[in-house]
């Protein structure tokens, strides 16, 4: 074994990049600018914020090559919602190098989701040589992303997935790193074959964390919610802290319709980090149909208040505390919230899902007069809208029952089934729904003939390309998309029907190409990940390549 | 004493959140301290200031009370199964600099200087703030032992990475070496040692795990500087 002396860091070049530092404090952003200035640094391209609305300002006007910005902001937003908004709004791209400064090691600042995680957390009080070394680290990186992150943006995620096998031939120090984006790639395009092949050829040769996350994710995937469940469980035996594993269980559990226990695994996961706003409403949504309104209650609150400075806040955690306020007897703060709701967020949809839930506040307060009046306006305004997402249909449906609209009500929750008939939570909220109206077993028998007949209907289509009769299949998938315009296996099998047309045709009708992009567009927005839009894509691809 | 008037009970508090949310606050304040005496010593000529050693000697101490509280609310969020543990690949070569970096100065302020090496292109996946505070509690005890010279190396040895600070003093006491080497023994506030350092060393190592194995702290003595050997081993 030969020694040698560490090697030096290779001089990272500050002289030519652009800086902001976010700090409250001015002695601290004094700091932090004279140890930039003796790092190389050019006085005239370091900026300070004083908050984070001075600091989403900065970075909304310039660009910037790297962010320091402290973890603790005191007033306004905190360090991780600049962050969020900045990616968010897209005021910084992947070249960007955000350091998040924190006081001490803790979850608290971490989110848990992967897309907001700053490049790296540096723990107070930071010296030259800290910072030097880390910069110079994701410079590196950054450089040897460049060609992937490229690739990524260009929509071409082979060319990615090439791009990090190059890569990993000669870059042993990104090695890690580059797996995971590759893993990751493999996964949002849909090739779990090879995703699970990377990630067990990992495992083989060391026990990594988020390896096994990754396959209990494609566990998951695949339906098998046991293997995924043992997976998780054995991650977090020896890595408890894991948030990553603690959400996927989460939803593990959800799935498999253990809302117990689904519960449990989220509150562990918000003693870790309790600052996210969408853990919290996950807790909430949880809780209420758990039928523990005083727990929603205060996940919801809690997700409201997190949310105040955030551009991650959701207009379903107003609706959720609006509801358990109701639940919880108090329709006065569930109508005021409900008035704020409508404030905070300028979108017509969220305008009338607020209505729904008005809508049974004043039936649970005996102003039936004006529920009636609200579910009626909600029916029309549904007709109008065309489609509608599937929380506010339920809520539509559920007032819809509490006036007496039954047939109505009925009608939009087959629509819903028939719109996700593999998706078993929803079919579960569905059945909840007509038990609380009364319906159970009429319910349960709708829910299954409508899930049976969107499932013959999902395939007819597939059934007459397979006959050679790819005009009919055309024309029946048309129509199913026409019954189910949410229902992503339609979409897909649309998408499928007109390839097999293509292909017979020998000729690319570029109005056929047209139409199967935009429907394996709309499912991917509505199901991202799915193994089909991959191979789908790919065969799109190949076909109008080859006219 | 008459029963009635025997004052209320308190409401009973979990001492240990207790004294997690006090060191919490009192690191608050340390971190201010040490801030403070940073910024003096920086500002003043050490030849000339009549001060210098004696202000040195009080960052150190200060430096050393704010790494055990660092310690101990990392051990009590470990307890509580909400410490972020993060183990990510390292550079051996990148992290055995910067540490030497950021420590020489104290060390030179104790009269020790320090070399490192690193086996070449060496990368292994461990929590790097962890292993840092492991090193660093590390290298104050060697200054208690050592003559005039540390020295931290990093190599993989059977499968494992191996950590070693050694120094040239005569070597750890026999009954550091017992102690290490029969687990932890527990506080012995007579002697002013708590024990904290090594019993923090040794909860990090073991959180490090792979398949059967995980991570071991040991002492010895002798190694390349023929004094006292701290050696952490991950697998």
């Amino acid at each position: 074994m030969s020694f040698q002396p560490a090697d030096n860091t290779p001089e990272a070049d500050f002289s030519t990049r652009s800086f902001l530092i976010v700090d409250d404090f001015q002695g601290m952003r004094t700091i932090l600018r004279d140890i930039l200035r003796n790092c190389g640094a050019n006085a005239k391209n370091i900026a300070t914020a004083g908050n984070g609305s001075e600091a989403v300002a900065q970075l909304a006007a310039t660009p910037f090559d790297v962010v320091l910005c402290d973890f603790n902001l005191g007033k306004g937003k905190n360090g991780q919602q600049v962050l969020e908004e900045a990616k968010v709004r897209q005021l910084v791209g992947p070249a960007c190098a955000w350091i998040m400064v924190t006081a001490e090691k803790t979850s608290d600042a971490v989110s848990g989701a992967a897309e907001y995680q700053p490049d790296a957390y540096l723990l107070k009080p930071i010296t030259e040589a800290m910072l030097r070394q880390r910069l110079a680290r994701i410079w590196t990186k950054k450089e040897a992303f460049a060609d992937i992150d490229r690739a990524v943006r260009q929509g071409d995620v082979a060319a990615a997935v090439a791009r990090c096998d190059e890569r990993l031939r000669i870059d042993k120090a990104n090695a890690a790193e580059l797996l995971r984006t590759k893993c990751d790639l493999l996964l949002s395009s849909g090739d779990l074959a090879r995703a699970k092949q990377t990630f067990e050829s990992i495992l083989a040769q060391r026990d990594v964390p988020w390896a096994k996350v990754g396959l209990a994710r494609i566990h998951m995937q695949n339906g098998d919610y046991a293997a995924a469940r043992a997976m998780l469980e054995e991650t977090l035996a020896v890595n408890a802290a894991y948030l990553e594993a603690h959400d996927l269980m989460a939803k593990t559990l959800q799935a498999m319709g253990d809302l117990e226990a689904a519960s449990a695994a989220i509150e562990r996961a918000v003693r870790i980090s309790p600052n996210s706003v969408a853990r919290q409403k996950n807790l909430g949504e949880v809780a209420m149909r758990l039928g523990k309104s005083d727990a929603a209650e205060r996940a919801f609150r809690r997700s409201v208040t997190l949310g105040e400075h955030s551009i991650l806040k959701t207009a379903d955690a107003y609706l959720g505390l609006a509801k358990a306020c109701a639940a919880n007897d108090r329709p006065d703060e569930a109508l005021r919230v409900l008035d704020q709701v409508d404030k905070t967020f300028d979108d017509e949809s969220v305008r009338t899902h607020s209505l729904a839930v008005e809508g049974m506040v004043h039936q649970q307060t005996g102003n039936a007069i004006k529920a009636k009046e609200i579910a009626d306006r909600l029916t029309q305004k549904t007709a109008a809208a065309g489609q509608v997402d599937a929380a506010l249909a339920l809520d539509t449906a559920r007032l819809l029952f509490a006036t007496g609209a039954r047939d109505a009500a009925v009608e939009l929750l087959q629509s819903e089934v028939r719109n996700a008939p593999e998706n078993a939570a929803l079919l579960g909220e569905v059945k909840d729904i007509f038990s609380a109206a009364a319906m159970a077993d009429e319910g349960a028998a709708l829910v299954e003939a409508s899930r049976k007949a969107a499932m013959e209907q999902m395939n007819r289509g597939v059934l007459l390309a397979r006959e050679g009769r790819h005009d009919e299949a055309i024309v029946a998938m048309r129509a199913a998309r026409e019954a189910m315009p949410r229902n992503v296996r339609v979409l897909f099998n649309l998408t499928h029907v007109i390839i097999g047309k293509l292909q017979q045709a020998g000729g690319a009708d570029p109005r056929l190409v047209e139409e199967a992009r935009g429907s394996l567009a709309a499912a991917h927005a509505l199901s991202p990940g799915e193994v089909r839009h991959a191979t789908l894509k790919a065969a799109l691809d190949a076909v109008v390549g080859a006219r | 004493m008459d029963n009635k008037t025997q004052p209320p009970a308190f409401p009973s508090v979990d001492m240990a959140t207790f004294l997690a949310s006090s060191a919490h606050d009192m690191k608050n304040s340390i971190s201010l301290l040490i801030r403070g005496l940073d910024g003096i010593l920086g500002s003043v000529d050490a030849k000339t200031f009549a001060a210098y050693d004696d202000l040195a000697q009080m960052t150190y101490e200060a430096k050393r009370v704010n790494g055990n509280l660092i310690q101990l609310l990392t051990l009590y969020k470990i307890g509580q199964d909400i410490y972020p543990f993060d183990p990510q690949p390292v550079a051996l070569g990148d992290f055995v600099e910067l540490i030497a970096a950021h420590s020489a100065e104290l060390l030179k302020s104790q009269g020790v200087a320090l070399e490192h090496a690193s086996e070449p292109d060496l990368y292994w996946d461990f929590d790097e703030d962890l292993v840092a505070g492991i090193i660093g509690n590390a290298f104050n005890n060697a200054i208690h032992y050592t003559r005039d010279r540390v020295r931290l190396s990093a190599a993989c040895v059977d499968g494992s990475l191996e950590l070693r600070i050694e120094d040239n003093g005569t070597g750890y006491p026999q009954h550091m070496l017992e102690e290490c080497a029969g687990g932890m023994r527990g506080v012995d506030f007579a002697a002013g040692s708590t024990g904290l350092g090594l019993y923090f060393s040794a909860v990090v190592a073991r959180m490090h795990r792979q398949r059967e194995r995980c991570g071991e702290i040991r002492l010895e003595n002798g190694g390349a500087l023929g004094g006292g050997c701290f050696i952490l081993r991950l697998p």
